[in-house]
């Protein structure tokens, strides 16, 4: 059985079920296709994907055995291009963290590059398949509409404090609480050009929830060195790559 | 003394309207500075969805420039500090912190700066000293009513 990570604390078990591909991740809300083409702002609506090089089929290309082990991603297939969409976590008990991000991704979709920052989490895949992904990621557990915030530039604000109504920092002001219906909305692109209409992301999930959901350790929520299993691995873990280089044998 | 007023959260313009009001009625209370980051730009995301609005404490309007990160607050004796407190159990429900550590928060002494925006021989009332916005600029303090144009 894989062995995802250690640790009998809360944080631990939801550091677990993100990583293990095997676990359905709760949706939380719906967002749709054409939503989530606008708010990554690579192409408009309805625009045809814009190829880099010609389908797999109709290139000749030269007898390799991985090629032929390997179903490429429909992306690939098509020739699209590579595009991102990246992802700030709040420390303030957001879902997902940057780390377990890179981890879990890995873990559960192919074809995908992640760049993790102490911040934010970039992830590049081609077009059609990192529309695909991003869908998902958005309507399940691992975003908050306060917490995580999309944001391919200006990303600075994941430390800092939250406004009362517990939306994270954003210098460019792309989710704002619409006071009215209580529902956070994306009224510009990640990377900050205005959308036409303001795309709904929904309501922010409440403390006692995001507390539950979290898989960040802090000191006033659960504290890292009283999960004495997780301590006690990372010590290992620490010792032996120090002292022995991961040798198996000590 | 003065003391600090930590919040958990970024204050919006509600709370800092309540809590403003209840520490200025205060008789211990000789002063307050509100410090944090700037309101954001006024424009049609903000009209719709900021929070800027000019508020009312002690009967006078103020307009609020900036989101209320921190409140220093001069007193005459240590007997505000639990009124103080009480007040903001009372409205800040996010948590907050009251800091006595330093033995100064607010300025009191005029600096260089001070000389060069009002002028060297200017004097300023003691107890403007310290509570302008150090980064303001000279726009804010002047209107201009007519640019010279270089032809």
């Amino acid at each position: 059985m894989a062995q995802y990570y250690p640790g009998t604390s809360q944080v631990a078990e939801n550091r677990r079920k993100y990583t293990n591909p095997d676990v359905e991740l709760e949706v939380l809300r719906e967002i749709s296709d054409e939503d989530v083409v606008k708010l990554l702002g690579h192409r408009a609506p309805g625009e045809e994907y814009k190829s880099v090089h010609p389908p797999l089929d109709e290139l000749d290309e030269p007898d390799d055995i991985i090629r032929e082990i390997v179903e490429p991603i429909d992306g690939a297939k098509a020739g699209d291009r590579v595009r991102y969409i990246q992802f700030v976590d709040s420390m303030y008990f957001a879902p997902a963290q940057p780390f377990l991000r890179a981890r879990s991704y890995v873990y559960r979709y192919r074809g995908i590059d992640t760049g993790t920052l102490s911040g934010r989490q970039i992830i590049e895949a081609r077009e059609r398949d990192l529309e695909r992904i991003s869908k998902e990621i958005l309507e399940n557990e691992y975003f908050d509409t306060a917490r995580t915030g999309i944001r391919g530039s200006g990303v600075h604000g994941h430390s800092l404090r939250l406004d009362e109504n517990g939306l994270m920092f954003d210098m460019l002001r792309r989710q704002v609480l619409n006071k009215e219906t209580g529902n956070v909305e994306m009224v510009k692109d990640q990377i900050g050009h205005e959308l036409d209409e303001p795309v709904v992301l929904g309501e922010p999930l409440d403390e006692e929830t995001l507390r539950a959901k979290t898989t960040i350790y802090r000191c006033d929520g659960e504290a890292y060195k009283d999960d004495e299993d997780a301590v006690t691995v990372l010590r290992q873990i620490h010792v032996t790559r120090s002292q022995f280089g991961y040798n198996p044998e000590y | 003394m003065d003391i600090e007023i930590f919040p958990h959260r970024i204050l919006g313009t509600d709370t800092t309207e309540k809590v403003l009001n209840d520490i200025e009625s205060l008789d211990s209370v000789k002063r307050t500075v509100i410090q944090g980051p700037r309101l954001p730009p006024q424009d049609e995301i903000d009209r719709i969805y900021g929070d800027r609005r000019i508020i009312v404490v002690n009967g006078e309007e103020v307009e609020l420039k900036v989101k209320t990160g921190r409140i220093f607050v001069e007193l005459y004796d240590e007997s505000g500090i639990e009124e103080i407190r009480s007040i903001c159990d009372e409205h800040i429900d996010t948590g907050f912190d009251i800091n006595t550590s330093k033995s100064q928060y607010i300025r009191k002494q005029r600096t260089v700066t001070d000389g060069l925006k009002y002028g060297e021989n200017t004097e300023i009332p003691d107890e403007l000293v310290g509570i302008a916005d150090t980064r303001s600029k000279f726009k804010d303090h002047v209107s201009i009513l007519k640019r010279d144009t270089l032809e």
